[in-house]
């Protein structure tokens, strides 16, 4: 499931229309908005911040499943799993970029058709959410039904027409493959939705005066709709991209992370490590090391949104 | 290719040229062949699936797939467990973020930047990162295999996109409303139940069917914090056709199509509001 919201945070401050009531806020009032804050405030903090922190202490430790006690190994566990932590990496990577790119460009450009004047564009609007609605356990199962080698449809279509068959989850770059499309399928409405959205918004008056100016169509997108889209579209991929990243249920239900470990991502490591073979000090340091990376890729995100603020 | 007379919606809204039909005709069958084998690989019967000519259309279209789910007993427990969780989930995470939105909406306190910050980075936590720490956490409070654990999980992973979808409205509340429900005596929290929250009903349709989707889809907190008894679906569909390695294509398409009929059919009862809450919350033009 993967949605994103594009709410910017005030970061900077914005500059807040000046009303009368913003600057009686009582002290009754601000108690009273503090108060309404803390439910939602201490789920976060318990079931998501805490949780982070404690992995940290688990992963200085000998743990397992299977045992009761726990030995101190201070980096231990890093040093054991780093070669692992760099290879899954370079998985995730390849992984989560494919399955950021391609739906990123399906989804733009399907925005863009659809935005024409087309009979039953609403109808086809509508039908192509469909696959978003999935839950990722049926998109992967229906992909990996598809790609059968024996029964699959995708080698029935390709021997009728003459060509040879291929072996998708049989092989590393075929199972990438797979599962790149399955997640491609997956999100691009989501991708439409929003490109589609901001469509809506574009300055219709603007571009019209460009054309009476003189504008070509292309000149007209290049200069008028496309600064207007990129914005929006970044921040959506960014957010795709870090979804794409702990992605599990695709790649757990169509190739298992194989064949051999092609197909192993981060996630999908984290996993086998702690349920698995029930290590959970080493699967706790693959974590942290993950929790740094991401630390530097979402001030990145940060940075992009108070870039976009504008 | 004609143009139109009508200049300014031509210019707006082109019509398409001959490759973008193209495009858009491939891309469209790229987003839907696959729905049309779904249906069609679930109403077909097995041995027609393995036989030599695998036709691409039902020959002998049959029910006997989803009679066959709706005889498993594990599955049907499976999709109780489901509607259980993410009602649960919706409700909760509605009522919470609510009140969070509320508050980060109209209010000004000290620390209210640091919870929208932790909210907003929260957004990009996965939940591979937070599995181990809640699994040995829910373990020692006893809430193992239990709905509470996969009910409070998603709803806290829910939470960042259902407080920014709601803020994102409540914001374009005018303050003038709230000013003169407090003139008219109307207490803080019947100024919330009674003035605000009945204005944003459709953010709250749409937040609330976020939430459900995601109780309803996640298979990773399934697997792992559900145990057998209590699992959702997305994980006792893995249970019932990966662990047992069975090959009852039709089955499983049949399976799969009830896990996302609910899904589908909230969508379209709640498109309307959908769009609209999405529009109005999530993309700011």
């Amino acid at each position: 499931m993967q949605q994103a919201t594009l709410d910017r945070p005030a970061t900077s401050e914005r500059v807040e229309p000046r009303s009368g009531r913003r600057s009686t806020l009582g002290a009754k009032d601000r108690t009273f908005g503090f108060m309404i804050a803390l439910p939602a405030v201490l789920l976060f903090l318990v079931i998501a911040i805490y949780p982070l922190v404690s992995s940290i202490g688990t992963s200085l430790y000998d743990q397992s499943l299977l045992r009761p006690e726990r030995t101190f190994v201070g980096f231990g566990n890093y040093t054991s799993i780093f070669g692992e932590f760099a290879e899954r990496l370079g998985t995730t990577l390849v992984f989560s970029s494919l399955s950021t790119i391609f739906p990123l460009i399906l989804g733009v450009a399907l925005a863009i058709l659809l935005n024409a004047r087309i009979r039953g564009r609403t109808i086809l609007r509508g039908a192509l959410m469909l696959p978003w609605l999935l839950p990722g356990v049926v998109v992967s199962f229906l992909w990996a039904w598809i790609f059968n080698d024996s029964y699959g449809v995708l080698n029935h279509l390709l021997s009728m027409v003459g060509l040879p068959e291929v072996s998708m989850l049989g092989n590393p770059a075929g199972a990438m493959a797979a599962v790149v499309i399955a997640k491609t399928w997956h999100s691009f409405p989501w991708i439409m939705v929003v490109a589609l959205a901001v469509l809506q918004t574009l300055p219709s008056e603007q571009i019209e005066a460009a054309t009476i100016d003189g504008a070509t169509r292309s000149q007209r997108f290049r200069y008028i709709s496309l600064p207007h889209i990129v914005g929006p579209v970044t921040l959506v991929a960014v957010l795709e991209f870090i979804y794409n990243f702990g992605n599990f249920d695709t790649i757990f239900v169509m190739t298992g992370g194989g064949p051999g470990d092609s197909t192993t991502t981060l996630a999908l490591s984290l996993y086998q490590l702690a349920f698995g073979s029930y290590e959970l000090g080493k699967a706790s340091a693959m974590g942290v090391l993950w929790l740094v990376l991401l630390a530097i890729i979402s001030s990145g995100y940060l940075f992009l949104n108070r870039r976009l603020e504008k | 290719m004609s143009r139109s007379r009508d200049v300014g919606e031509a210019i707006t809204r082109p019509s398409l040229s001959i490759p973008g039909r193209v495009g858009l005709t491939l891309l469209v069958l790229f987003g839907l062949l696959p729905i049309y084998w779904l249906i069609a690989t679930a109403i077909t019967r097995k041995e027609d699936v393995f036989s030599l000519d695998r036709p691409l259309f039902p020959v002998n279209p049959t029910l006997e797939n989803f009679v066959g789910f709706f005889q498993n007993d594990a599955l049907l427990k499976s999709l109780v467990n489901s509607v259980i969780v993410s009602s649960g989930t919706a409700l909760l995470a509605v009522i919470v973020g609510g009140f969070m939105a509320y508050s980060l909406s109209k209010f000004r306190y000290r620390g209210r930047n640091a919870m929208m910050f932790m909210f907003l980075i929260g957004q990009l936590i996965p939940g591979a990162l937070l599995l181990i720490s809640l699994y040995l956490m829910l373990s020692s409070a006893g809430l193992l295999y239990t709905y509470t654990a996969l009910i409070i999980s998603f709803t806290t992973f829910t939470l960042p996109l259902v407080v920014f979808l709601l803020k994102g409205i409540m914001d374009a509340l005018p303050d003038d409303i709230l000013e003169a429900a407090k003139v008219d005596g109307l207490s803080r929290i019947g100024t919330m139940f009674r003035i605000v929250f009945p204005l944003v009903v459709p953010g709250i349709i749409t937040a609330a069917m976020f939430a459900f989707m995601r109780g309803w889809s996640d298979l990773l907190f399934a697997l792992t914090l559900a145990g057998p008894d209590k699992q959702t679906l997305p994980a006792g569909l893995t249970q019932a056709f990966i662990r047992e390695g069975t090959a009852d294509w039709p089955a499983l398409m049949a399976a799969s199509l009830v896990t996302s009929l609910p899904l589908v059919i909230i969508f379209i009862i709640l498109q309307r509001y959908f769009v609209s809450g999405l529009a109005s919350g999530a993309v700011k033009g």
